[in-house]
């Protein structure tokens, strides 16, 4: 560590602790705190990536969290800021974006090019022929910058927590924790939000007493209950103050998504300083004082053996201070205030050598530092709708005026002493308490559920903060020479020069155009120097340009944190763990986990067809409904009548959305005088509870139902099959003889000991059977009870597949799988049930004028000539000969019963009537024909089995 | 693990839906948002015409209400499933997964509510037990196995 600096007050390492690490293979040794920029810097090495587009060597620029010339790949994951990532045992470092190396990079080619590579030439140069774009395509993402991402790479573990601050903070230097401290003691919930590692932002690099002051102020803000994340940032402020913070500390996780609702937000980020722009301005070893003071007084780094040092303000004097202590020689120091100009740097390919000023003097050095002035990064705040104002005097942005709930503080706003900004920073927090109790009062007053407020609402506090000052300083943004403006972007003034001369010369065009602004920094160092050289370029002010308009993230923000824990919700019936035990193939219908089938699907359905199955169908949505107007409701939502159905029986019914299109279908009983047990789709019924106490409580408030879902509360079985009624007669004491209990009928009583159990005759399989509902609670036990019971009728559960089987072999269409989001009543073909001289239903005045229309297509029942062939579903149906489309295949199986191949399908009406021939287009190509048969059900049309 | 986290079935629970201007309402009474323990069972007023009675109580307490008018009752005992979040991190935990603001002010001991927890609808009431920090979530039964797996995640870290 030849660069390693003797130890000193101020830094952040810990050098009991060595830490081993790799840097493009060779092992490097730094210390716990360094960060690996630091620990390669301390080590001489001093490029630590190429550019993205030219590929030319880079070194430090800011040494912080914004560096855009740092980015590094660590092991597995690219793209890892060097500046701001701290330093681990182990870690293998390499340089991204180079072939075949850091120091020899082929792609630097480029840069011979690059008067060729202007901004726009992607666009103008691949744009035609527009067939040869995959081809081109293919190349550039060869060229494409960012590291190498392995897709074998395990989901990192991240998280996500809600939070309800009264105050957040965002940014933990002198003003911000001042501010915290003061809400806090106000009375506030504080959260405070700092980027860095460290509180104290440009305190931790100041002399002794500013790190005094910080460890005084961090122990009043943890002594007043502050909230203190390190390492975090405020990446958004969305409506209402929601505020997304993005935790990269927190322990066990990746890293985690804070959000907040905020009831002030204080920004308090400071102010960010701005690179130069003239020739040269990229070499390594040109960076900016705060890197040189970071570097030398946090990491005990030496950032280079002479200097010369462009200063316009006191951070150029310190950084002359901070190097002549750490031996860095001065060559010279050219002062901005009193003319003096950097013109360009001469350098190697790895280190800047010289640099030429406007009085024609050519110094020699290996270190360029830049005290240039500073951009207020207002990002926070534009995203409540500031839009910030340039002032020439100051030569920077200030902010201009944010919503109530949102105030700004410290260097963002204005100049002065470290007291200064304190002061400001206590009664910026003051301020944000008072208002956010304000808040609080009227969420407490107005949510039931809150703690009573006896107190009146507190009165609402004015703004009567003193503003800061503004302290004067140069402009400047650009030499006579032409730079790199936006270094992650390898945007260059001349790239906007150019651009602004093509015609996208407003500020929000040149940003699209030339993506200057749009790397990682998010234009925190480039967006002031864009707009001062598209000024020039325009001839106009700065002020006159403006800026683009911030939007978030405040700083890029991972998909995996954004993702957070994959929380799946699912559902079990409470016999899923006897079917997972019983050798059942699960599989996901919706968000429940069904048993698929139990090994082999075919024989299910013959068990079926010729013994007695059951199936769990618990998922079938079941809504209670209670009360005089219940039958109003259902004739209202269901197409068919309603208002006559008897008490112990079911009735079938298809729902339209207000459009016509087949919402849900299923079966309602009517259980006593005002009670109802309604049926829907196991994917439907929540749909469907959201949309009866639609009805309910906007079309039809005067109607008197309530509604209560109990899915879950009813486990539901099917008993299917010949022996059915004598497999359910051992078990209930309910009267299952025909006469007493027909088909589309239903009964309650005892079912396997187990009482208020329903039964209702129907059939979704086309067999004699039953359905019967128990409280869930005993929902197995009744399971196994019936297998038991009936191991001498042959009983075998039967899962989806073979269920989806049988009801295509009866012709029963799903809703969802045979209809579509088109399809209106009218295609089911179950015209019987649309009764057009109800009142009124749902879709009523849309299936009417569907039907009278006449051009919708029907859902029809068909079988491929070849009955070995199953069309895929899907399948396309054309017209024969052509490539025109009639219609489309929507079920498939092969039938064990009937032993062919059974279709749905829905054609265009000309194709529907029996005994029509089909051409339907495999997805090999090949076209089968398929006939169409007169019934919906290829097996018991008649329904002799299920009324058997 | 600071909190712990208790899958408490089977427990009687019966939902009731009364007009305002019931005699069962009146005899439920409790404002919107708000619960309280009458002997073995918690009556909590979830909704602004719908209660909760929850423990061995609750299906006496059903008998005994008068339901005239436009009143109804259902046994949701199977339907719902409940799970008790109690320790000095239960807050904590359901912030994990949860928008709702778990500070005294918002939710105060008796707060009950509807909430969202890691995507599945969710009743809560804070029931704090001798003083301890304790939520008691009501949620379809059918997610059980998945809400109690998410909870004891999220509550690994503390």
């Amino acid at each position: 560590m030849n660069h390693r600096l003797p130890p000193a007050d101020g830094e952040v390492l810990d050098r009991t602790k060595a830490l081993t690490f790799t840097w493009n293979g060779k092992k490097l040794e730094g210390f716990e705190g360094d960060t690996i920029t630091s620990a390669l810097m301390a080590n001489g090495h001093h490029i630590i990536g190429r550019s993205m587009k030219y590929h030319r060597p880079r070194g430090v620029l800011t040494a912080d969290f914004w560096d855009p010339n740092t980015t590094v790949q660590v092991g597995d994951e690219p793209n890892v800021r060097a500046s701001h990532r701290k330093l681990e045992a182990g870690m293998q470092v390499v340089a991204q974006n180079v072939w075949p190396s850091l120091s020899f990079d082929i792609k630097a080619a480029n840069g011979l090019v690059g008067r060729f590579l202007t901004a726009g030439f992607y666009y103008k140069t691949f744009m035609k022929p527009a067939a040869l774009w995959p081809r081109y395509e293919h190349v550039l993402a060869k060229f494409a910058p960012g590291g190498e991402v392995d897709l074998d790479t395990p989901h990192g573990r991240y998280d996500k927590r809600f939070a309800h601050p009264d105050v957040v903070v965002a940014g933990g230097g002198p003003a911000g924790l001042s501010a915290a401290i003061a809400a806090a003691e106000a009375g506030s919930s504080v959260m405070l939000v700092e980027h860095e590692h460290h509180v104290g932002g440009h305190l931790l690099w100041g002399t002794e007493e500013d790190r005094a002051r910080v460890a005084d102020l961090t122990a009043a803000a943890l002594a007043a209950g502050v909230e203190i994340l390190t390492n975090s940032t405020v990446t958004g402020r969305y409506e209402d103050n929601w505020i997304a913070i993005l935790q990269r500390n927190h322990p066990g996780v990746v890293e985690r998504l804070i959000k907040a609702r905020a009831k002030t937000l204080v920004v308090a980020a400071g102010t960010i300083e701005r690179p130069y722009v003239f020739e040269g301005n990229d070499l390594p070893g040109v960076m900016t004082s705060g890197a040189v003071r970071r570097l030398i007084t946090m990491y005990g780094v030496k950032p280079g053996k002479q200097a010369v040092v462009f200063s316009a303000n006191e951070s150029g004097e310190a950084a002359i201070d901070d190097l002549r202590r750490a031996g860095v020689s001065i060559a010279r120091v050219v002062d901005a205030l009193t003319g003096e100009r950097i013109v360009s740097t001469k350098g190697s390919k790895k280190r800047v050598k010289e640099v030429l000023l406007e009085d024609g003097a050519k110094i020699k050095c290996d270190l360029v530092v830049t005290a240039v002035g500073w951009t207020t990064p207002t990002s926070l705040l534009n995203m409540a709708g500031d839009r910030p104002v340039y002032d020439a005097d100051a030569a920077r942005f200030f902010p201009s005026g944010a919503p109530d709930n949102v105030l700004a503080t410290g260097g963002m706003v204005g100049d002065g002493s470290l007291d200064d900004l304190i002061e400001h920073g206590r009664v910026t927090g003051e301020l944000a308490a008072g208002r956010a109790a304000v808040v609080r009062h009227r969420l407490q007053v107005a949510t039931a559920r809150a703690e009573t407020v006896d107190e009146a609402e507190p009165g609402y506090l004015a703004d009567e903060r003193t503003p800061l000052d503004r302290w004067p300083h140069p402009e400047l943004f650009r030499a006579s020479t032409h730079g790199i403006v936006d270094y992650s972007e390898d945007v260059s003034s001349k790239d906007l020069y150019s651009a602004a001369a093509e015609g996208f010369d407003s500020v929000e065009l040149i940003k699209r155009f030339t993506t200057a602004t749009m790397g990682p920094s998010q234009g925190k160092l480039e967006t002031v120097n864009t707009v001062a050289v598209l000024a020039q370029a325009r001839g106009d002010s700065i002020g006159d340009v403006g800026t683009t308009v911030w939007r978030p993230p405040y700083a890029p923000i991972s998909l995996g944190a954004l993702a957070g824990r994959i929380n799946e919700p699912t559902r079990l019936s409470v016999i899923q763990p006897w079917h997972e035990a019983n050798g059942a193939t699960p599989i996901l219908a919706g968000q429940w986990v069904r048993p698929d089938h139990y090994g082999d699907p075919l024989s299910e359905v013959r068990n079926t067809r010729e013994n007695v199955g059951i199936i769990d169908v618990t998922p079938l949505g079941k809504l209670d409904l209670q009360g005089p107007d219940v039958a109003n409701l259902l004739s209202l939502l269901y197409t068919n009548k309603w208002m006559q159905l008897p008490i112990g029986s079911v009735r079938y019914g298809i729902m339209c959305a207000e459009d016509g299109v087949v919402l849900d279908d299923g079966v309602t009983a009517r259980l006593d005088e005002e009670h109802y047990l309604m049926t829907t789709t196991s994917s439907g019924a929540a749909r469907i509870w959201s949309w009866i106490e639609m009805w309910l409580q906007t079309e039809r408030p005067e109607w008197q139902v309530h509604v209560t879902p109990v899915t879950t509360g009813l486990t539901s079985i099917n008993i299917a099959g010949p022996k059915s009624r004598a497999l359910l007669g051992r078990l209930t004491d309910i009267d299952l003889d025909n006469e007493a209990f027909p088909y589309m009928r239903v009964r309650q009583g005892l079912i396997a000991g187990i009482e208020q159990c329903i039964a209702w005759r129907i059939g979704f399989t086309g067999e004699l059977s039953y359905e019967i509902h128990v409280p869930s609670g005993h929902g197995l036990a009744v399971w196994e009870r019936l297998l038991a019971e009936g191991a001498d009728l042959g009983v075998k559960p039967f899962g989806l597949e073979a269920q989806r089987i049988m009801r295509l072999e009866k012709g029963h269409f799903i809703v969802g799988q045979d209809t579509d989001g088109l399809s209106k009543a009218p295609v089911t073909g179950l015209d019987p049930l649309l009764k057009f001289d109800k009142d009124d239903w749902a879709g009523l005045p849309e299936v009417r004028w569907s039907l009278e229309s006449g051009d919708h297509p029907v859902i029809v029942a068909c079988q491929p000539d070849d009955r070995s062939i199953v069309p895929e579903e899907a399948a396309q149906i054309l017209r024969s000969g052509t490539t025109e489309i009639v219609g489309r295949i929507t079920s498939s199986r092969m039938s064990p019963t009937l032993e062919r191949s059974i279709c749905l399908a829905q054609v265009s009406k000309e194709f529907a009537d029996a005994g029509t021939s089909l051409e339907v287009l495999l997805v090999d190509g090949r076209r089968i024909t398929a006939t169409v048969i007169e019934h919906h059900a290829h097996f018991d049309p008649e329904g002799e089995r299920l009324r058997g | 693990m600071a909190s712990s986290i208790t899958h408490i079935e089977p427990m009687p629970k019966a939902s009731v839906r009364a007009a305002a201007d019931t005699n069962a309402a009146a005899a439920l009474g409790l404002t919107f948002g708000s619960a309280e323990r009458r002997g073995d069972t918690l009556v909590v007023r979830i909704r602004p015409d719908e209660w909760y009675l929850l423990g061995d109580g609750a299906a006496p307490m059903v008998h005994g209400l008068d339901l005239t008018g436009y009143a109804s009752t259902v046994d949701i005992t199977h339907a719902r499933h409940a799970v008790r979040v109690t320790g000095s991190h239960a807050a904590e935990t359901l912030a994990k997964l949860c928008s709702a603001d778990f500070g005294d002010a918002m939710t105060p001991n008796g707060a009950a509510w509807g909430n969202s927890i890691a995507g599945v609808t969710c009743d809560l009431v804070r029931d704090d037990h001798n003083g301890e920090r304790s939520y008691l979530l009501l949620f379809d039964g059918s997610f059980a196995s998945y809400v109690l797996r998410t909870l004891e995640d999220a509550a690994a870290e503390f």
